[in-house]
C-alpha cells in the first residue's frame, strides 16, 4: 500500500499559487489580441427596438461590434435554452429581442484597446421600449402579471418545467394521510420564513481569452465548472460542430456554483471565430455582480405536528422561490429544496409544494448547497421551535426523529449509502458541551461574556444547534457519469501514469485529490501520476460538473474502475496500457409529479453544527463566538483540504446570515460593489471553530468517500438563529441579521413576515 | 473619433520593481496595477475589483502596503515597488510563502498574492504579531474561499520561522 489516500498532501498547485505564477483566465494575453466589452441592458424588462452602431464604429481602434443578428442560434441555458446570447432584433429567435434583467447582454464591442472598446460601448445607440417590471414572485403569479417568457413549450427532458404563466417549475410531495396526521398531533408549530439571495463574490471576476488554436479550433480559456457542457453550449449557439470548439480551464478563482452557467464564453468564442484572432475580456466587479446568477431567495410557510412525546407526525410546507429572469438550474435546485424542507426526519405524513417563479430579477442559479440551505433552514427552524413548544431538548427531539438506515424519506425510499445523522448529531452535541444524562440530553448552561466598553447586561449569550443532509450529484433521474483516460507508461515498472479528465479544480483542491486517488488505485507514488485536466481538447468525454459535492465520489469511482482495467492491460503486457472509461453512478428516478415518490439520489452527506453567539441587545450587533461542526465525509481523502472546506463553508454561510445583503429593487441591483455587498473578512470569523471529521464509509464511494463541499454550509443559518433565540428569547425568521433587523425583531418580539400566499 | 477623453498622452516613467529599474511609456491615468499586469507582465498581482475593496492587488511601495489599483503608476516613479514575484530569496520561497503552503492557507489562490504581501509587511513591522494584530493588518484582504483560520495560522508560523529559521519541524 502506498497510502496516498487519507493523508494531507500539499495541493498540487501550492507553489504556483504562493509565488504568483499560477495563471487565472485574466492573466493570459497574446500578441495580436483585441479587447472586448459587453454592453449590458441595464434595465430589467424592455424590448430592444433598434440598435445603431454607427457612432460607436467610428471610434479609433474599433474592430467589430456584434449584436443579436450575428449569433447563429441565439439561445443558451443549462437546463432549457431560454436565454438569448445577445438580446436584440434580427436573430430570428422568437423573444430574443427582449431583455429580462439588468445583466442581459445586448452587444459585444471589440477594439484594439480596452479603453477604445469602453468608449465605443458608451456611444452605442439602443432604442428600448420599456415593459412592465415584475420583481416580486408573489406578484408574478397573480393574474394579469407581466409575462416574462410567454409561449414556452413543454420539455420532454425536464417534465417538471412548467409552460404556464410565470411558473418555472413545480415539485410536490403527497405522503400518507394529512388528516390522520393532524389528528395525532398534540403540538402544532406554524412558521413563515424568508431566506435571501446570495452573491457568489468569487474573488476572480469573469474573464477569458478566445483564439484559434493550431488545429483551427476556437479555443476559449475561461473559468467554469463543466468544460464539456460549456463546449456543447458554445457550439450550439455558433452552430458549428462541437469538435471545433475547445474549452480550457486554467487556475480558477473560486466558483461556488456561480460558474455553472455561462458568462463570457459564447460571445468570446463568437468574436474569435468571426475575427479569426485572439479576443480578451475581463469583467469589472460591478459587471460580475450584475451579470451572473445568485442564490435563490425563498419564502416558506410551514406547519409541523408532533405527539406530546415528541414524535413527528405531519408536515405541510409551501415554498415559493424567485428564479429571476431565466431558468438556469432552478428545477434542480428546487428538487433539493423539496426533499430537504422537511428536514432529515421520518414523517409518515407530508404535503410539500414548491414553485419556482420567473421575475425580472437577476437569475437565480447554483450556489453552494443548491437549494438545500434554504430547505434545511426552514426545517430546522421548525424543529427548534417544536423542541421549545414540547419543552424538550433540541438534541433529544432530533435523536428521536432522525432518519436511519432503511427508513423511508418523504419520497418513500430510504437514503442511499448508509445514514449517519445520529452519529454527527451526537458527536457535535457532545463536543459542544451537551450532557447525556440518565433522563436524556441536557444542554450546557450559557456562559456570560464581558466585552470591553459594553454594559454587561446588554450582552446576551446563546447556543443553538441544527442538522443537515444533502445529496451528492444532480440526479433526480439524471444519469450521473464521469469520463476519464488512464495511460500507464514504462517497461518493467509503471514509470508514469497519465490521468486525463475534464474535471475542474475550482479551488476546492479536486486535482490534488484526484492525483491521490489515482496513485492509490494504481499503487504508484504521487510523483509518478500526472494529471491532464480541464481541457476538452484532451478530454473529449464528459467528466461532469465540479459541483453538487460530486467530484470526489464520481471521479474517484471512475479512477478506481479505470485503474483496474489499465492494470489488467499492463499485466498482459500492454505498453503503454491505455484505458478510456466512463463511470456511471447508481441509477436514480425523478420524483413522481403527483406524489413525489421516487429514488432521487445515490449518495448523501450528513452534518451537524452548534453555534454560540453573543448578541448586544442595545446595538443589535452580534458576534459568533464558536462553531462546532461534525461532518460525515465517509472518508477524508485529504483531511487538510476537508478541513479547509468545512471552515470555508462555515465562513460563507456566516456571511449569508450576518453581513451579506444583496439588494435588488424593481429589478435593479443596488449592491454591485464589494463596498456595498459585504462579505466576511478575517476579523469576522468565529473566535473558535472546531471541526469533527466523521468517517462512516459509503460502501459505494471511492475508499468510502461521500461528497462534502456543500454540507458544512447547511446547518449554520438555523443553528445561528437558534442561538440568537437562546440569547434573547426571540425567533427571527429571516436574515441577514443586520443590526437594524435584530433590533427591530427584539422590539417587535419576532419577525413580521407578510407574504401574499394565495 | 479619437480617445482624447483619456487625458494627457503617454509619458516615460521609471519604476523600480522587485529591485530592477524598468522604463515604461504610459498615460498618466494608468494605475500601478494595470502597468504591473499589462506592461510588465507581472500577473501575480491580481485584479479582484479595481476599486479598493478586495486587497487582491496588494503590493509594497517603499515597504508599505498599498492597493495597486488605487495608486497611479506615475506616482511611483523613483520609488521601490515589491510584488509577490519579488519575495523569493534566491531559489527559496519566502518564509511567509512557505508557511502558506504548509498551513494550506488558501483554496483557489486568487487572494493569495495579496494576502502574502500583506503578511510580509506586517511581519516586517511587527515580527511577533498576535491574532488581533493579524486580523487588523489583514482585514483589507478578502478571501471568499474562507481560508482565514489557516491564514492566521500561516502568519503565526511565518513569524516563528523568521525568528528561528531552522525551527521548522
Ligand atoms: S483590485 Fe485593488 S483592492 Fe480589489
Ligand atoms: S483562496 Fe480563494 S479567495 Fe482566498
Amino acid at each position: 500500500m502506498t497510502e496516498t489516500v487519507g493523508r494531507p498532501w500539499v495541493r498540487a498547485d501550492a507553489r504556483a499559487k504562493v509565488t504568483g505564477q499560477a495563471k487565472f483566465p485574466g492573466d493570459f494575453g497574446m500578441a495580436d489580441m483585441v479587447h472586448a466589452k459587453i454592453l449590458f441592458a441595464d434595465r430589467p424588462h424592455a424590448r430592444v427596438v433598434s440598435i445603431d452602431t454607427s457612432e460607436a464604429a467610428q471610434v479609433e481602434g474599433v474592430v467589430a461590434i456584434f449584436t443579436a443578428q450575428d449569433v447563429p442560434v441565439n439561445e443558451y441555458g443549462l437546463q432549457t435554452a431560454d436565454q438569448p446570447v445577445l438580446c436584440g432584433p434580427g436573430s430570428g429567435k422568437p423573444g430574443a429581442d427582449v431583455v429580462r434583467f439588468v445583466g442581459d447582454q445586448v452587444a459585444l464591442v471589440v477594439a484594439d484597446t480596452r479603453a477604445a472598446a469602453e468608449q465605443a460601448r458608451g456611444l452605442m445607440e439602443i432604442t428600448y421600449e420599456d415593459l412592465p417590471v415584475v420583481s416580486d414572485p408573489f406578484e408574478a403569479l397573480k393574474p394579469g402579471a407581466p409575462q416574462i417568457h410567454p409561449g414556452r413549450e413543454a420539455s420532454e427532458l425536464h417534465p417538471e418545467l412548467s409552460t404556464e404563466g410565470n411558473f418555472i417549475c413545480h415539485h410536490q410531495i403527497r405522503k400518507g394521510d394529512m388528516e390522520a396526521g393532524w389528528a395525532q398531533a398534540d403540538v402544532v408549530v406554524e412558521g413563515q420564513y424568508h431566506t435571501p439571495g446570495q452573491e457568489h463574490a468569487y474573488l476572480q471576476p469573469e474573464a477569458g481569452l478566445a483564439y484559434i488554436d493550431d488545429e483551427g479550433r476556437v479555443a476559449v480559456v475561461v473559468a467554469g465548472q463543466w468544460a464539456w457542457e460549456d463546449q456543447r453550449q458554445i457550439a450550439h449557439a455558433l452552430d458549428i460542430p462541437v469538435e471545433e470548439i475547445r474549452v480550457i480551464y486554467p487556475a480558477i478563482g473560486g466558483a461556488f456554483g456561480g460558474r455553472e452557467d455561462m458568462s463570457v464564453q459564447i460571445v468570446l468564442a463568437l468574436a474569435a471565430y468571426r475575427l479569426q484572432r485572439p479576443v480578451k475580456i475581463t469583467w469589472t466587479r460591478e459587471e460580475s455582480i450584475r451579470g451572473h446568477c445568485k442564490r435563490h431567495p425563498m419564502w416558506f410557510r410551514c406547519k409541523w405536528g408532533a405527539t406530546r412525546e415528541g414524535e413527528l407526525v405531519a408536515a405541510e410546507v409551501q415554498v415559493v422561490a424567485d428564479g429571476g429572469a431565466y431558468c438556469y438550474t432552478t428545477n434542480k435546485v428546487l428538487g433539493n429544496t423539496t426533499i430537504t424542507c422537511t428536514g432529515p426526519y421520518a414523517f409518515p405524513n407530508a404535503k410539500v409544494d414548491v414553485d419556482g417563479v420567473y421575475t425580472n430579477n437577476p437569475p437565480s442559479g447554483a450556489m453552494r448547497g443548491f437549494g438545500a440551505p434554504q430547505g434545511i433552514f426552514a426545517a430546522e427552524m421548525q424543529m427548534n421551535k417544536l423542541a421549545e413548544a414540547l419543552g424538550m431538548d433540541p438534541v433529544a427531539l432530533r435523536m428521536r426523529n432522525l432518519l436511519q438506515d432503511e427508513m423511508p424519506t418523504t419520497t418513500g425510499t430510504p437514503l442511499a449509502g448508509g445514514v449517519h445523522l445520529q452519529e454527527v448529531t451526537e458527536r457535535c452535541a457532545l463536543a459542544a458541551g451537551w450532557e447525556r444524562a440518565e433522563e436524556g440530553w441536557r444542554k450546557p448552561a450559557a456562559k456570560g461574556v464581558a466585552l470591553a466598553g459594553r454594559p454587561k447586561e446588554a450582552m446576551r449569550t446563546g447556543m443553538g444547534m441544527a442538522v443537515g443532509f444533502k445529496n451528492v450529484g444532480f440526479s433526480f433521474g439524471y444519469q450521473e457519469n464521469c469520463w476519464l483516460r488512464i495511460e500507464l507508461r514504462g517497461e518493467d515498472d509503471i514509470e508514469r501514469a497519465i490521468v486525463t479528465i475534464g474535471t475542474a479544480d475550482v479551488g476546492q483542491g479536486a486535482h490534488t485529490v484526484l492525483q491521490q486517488m489515482a496513485a492509490e488505485a494504481l499503487q504508484v507514488s504521487m510523483e509518478r501520476v500526472s494529471l491532464e485536466a480541464s481541457d476538452t481538447g484532451t478530454s473529449p468525454g464528459s467528466s461532469g460538473s465540479a459541483s453538487a459535492s460530486r467530484t470526489t465520489f464520481m471521479a474517484g469511482n471512475a479512477i478506481r474502475e479505470a485503474a483496474a482495467l489499465a492494470l489488467d492491460g499492463w499485466r498482459e503486457g500492454e505498453r503503454p496500457a491505455v484505458v478510456e472509461h466512463t463511470y456511471l453512478a447508481p441509477e436514480t428516478t425523478p420524483l413522481d409529479p403527483d406524489t413525489g415518490e421516487g429514488f432521487p439520489n445515490f449518495a448523501y452527506g450528513y452534518v451537524a453544527q452548534v453555534v454560540e453567539v453573543v448578541v448586544d441587545v442595545e446595538t443589535g450587533e452580534l458576534r459568533v463566538r464558536r462553531v462546532v461542526c461534525a461532518d460525515d465525509v465517509g472518508k477524508a481523502i485529504n483531511p487538510e483540504q476537508v478541513e479547509g472546506q468545512i471552515e470555508g463553508g462555515v465562513v460563507q454561510a456566516m456571511g449569508w446570515v450576518t453581513c451579506e445583503n444583496f439588494i435588488a429593487q424593481a429589478g435593479r441591483v443596488l449592491t454591485p460593489h464589494l463596498s456595498t455587498y459585504l462579505i466576511p473578512t478575517i476579523a469576522d470569523v468565529p473566535e473558535r471553530m472546531e471541526t469533527i471529521i466523521v468517517e462512516k464509509p459509503d460502501p459505494r464511494g471511492p475508499w468510502g468517500a461521500r461528497g462534502m463541499g456543500e454540507m458544512p454550509f447547511l446547518p449554520l443559518a438555523p443553528a445561528l438563529l437558534a442561538a440568537v433565540h437562546d440569547a434573547t428569547g426571540v425567533w427571527i425568521d429571516e436574515f441577514p441579521l443586520t443590526p437594524e433587523r435584530v433590533l427591530r425583531s427584539l422590539r417587535d418580539g419576532g419577525s413580521l413576515l407578510e407574504c401574499d400566499w394565495e | 473619433m479619437s480617445l482624447d477623453w483619456l487625458g494627457p498622452g503617454r509619458v516615460p516613467v521609471t519604476l523600480n520593481v522587485n529591485g530592477r529599474e524598468v522604463e515604461v511609456t504610459i498615460e498618466p491615468r494608468r494605475t500601478l496595477l494595470s502597468v504591473l499586469r499589462e506592461e510588465l507582465g507581472l500577473t501575480g498581482t491580481k485584479e479582484g475589483c479595481d476599486e479598493g475593496n478586495c486587497g487582491a492587488c496588494t503590493v509594497l511601495v517603499d515597504g508599505r502596503t498599498v492597493y495597486a489599483c488605487l495608486v497611479l503608476a506615475v506616482d511611483c516613479s523613483g520609488r521601490c515597488v515589491r510584488t509577490v514575484e519579488g519575495l523569493r530569496r534566491a531559489e527559496n520561497l519566502h518564509p511567509v510563502q512557505e508557511a502558506f503552503v504548509d498551513q494550506d492557507a488558501f483554496q483557489c489562490g486568487f487572494c493569495t498574492s495579496g494576502q502574502i504581501v500583506s503578511a510580509v509587511s506586517l511581519l516586517e513591522q511587527n515580527p511577533k504579531p498576535h491574532r488581533g494584530d493579524i486580523e487588523r493588518a489583514m482585514a483589507g484582504n478578502l478571501c471568499r474561499c474562507g481560508a482565514y483560520p489557516n491564514i492566521v495560522a500561516a502568519v503565526l508560523e511565518a513569524a516563528r520561522l523568521e525568528e528561528a529559521p531552522d525551527a521548522k519541524d
